[in-house]
């Protein structure tokens, strides 16, 4: 039980790092201060999306009777935004390609 | 694809994935975990423009309150 506490305690931290990062880039062209709340808020709601996202993706493999995600999951998570889903189909297309020439 | 600036690596989405998973035998593709990936950058800087919007009226400090107020859209785009 603890070791579980202590694991999850360890991504968190990670995404918190990750989430502080990509603050710093959006921050730096602009004259924004971030309080250091608000970045810890900001982790802590995108360490639960990832609950949502980990959830949708798997029942969504499942409902095409496969127990390995793909991208079109990924792609079905991406669809209540018009933009998002443009966004991430093109990703797809590039890292599909990236994938396939090396 | 280059990578430019921060992200998340594809080692902690999978983990963050995995702990989340009902049924062990759940797997993710490669390309799967990329797109993933890119998908949590993409929401998190959409939640640190859409906080810094919400301020573009006041100067200086981003705070909780501002937070507060975009969440739901945000959360109903994702």
């Amino acid at each position: 039980e603890q070791q579980r506490f202590s694991y999850r305690q360890r991504l968190k931290a990670a995404v918190h790092y990750t989430v502080g990062c990509l603050c710093e880039e959006v921050a730096s062209d602009k004259e924004v201060q971030f309080s250091k709340q608000t970045i810890a808020a900001i982790s802590e709601v995108t360490f639960r999306q990832c609950e949502n996202f980990a959830r949708d993706l798997e029942m969504f493999a499942r409902h095409a009777k496969r127990s390995t995600i793909n991208t079109e999951d990924v792609k079905l998570l991406a669809r209540r935004s018009n933009s998002l889903l443009k966004y991430i189909t093109e990703r797809n297309e590039d890292i599909a390609q990236f994938n396939l020439e090396r | 694809m280059e990578e430019t600036g921060a992200g998340f690596r594809k080692e902690l989405v999978s983990k963050l994935l995995h702990l989340h998973f009902k049924e062990d035998k759940t797997k993710v593709s490669g390309d799967a975990l990329q797109l993933t990936a890119e998908l949590l950058k993409i929401f998190v800087i959409a939640a640190i423009r859409s906080v810094r919007q919400a301020q573009a009226e006041e100067l200086g400090c981003v705070d909780l309150d501002q937070l507060e107020k975009v969440l739901p859209q945000l959360l109903l785009d994702f």
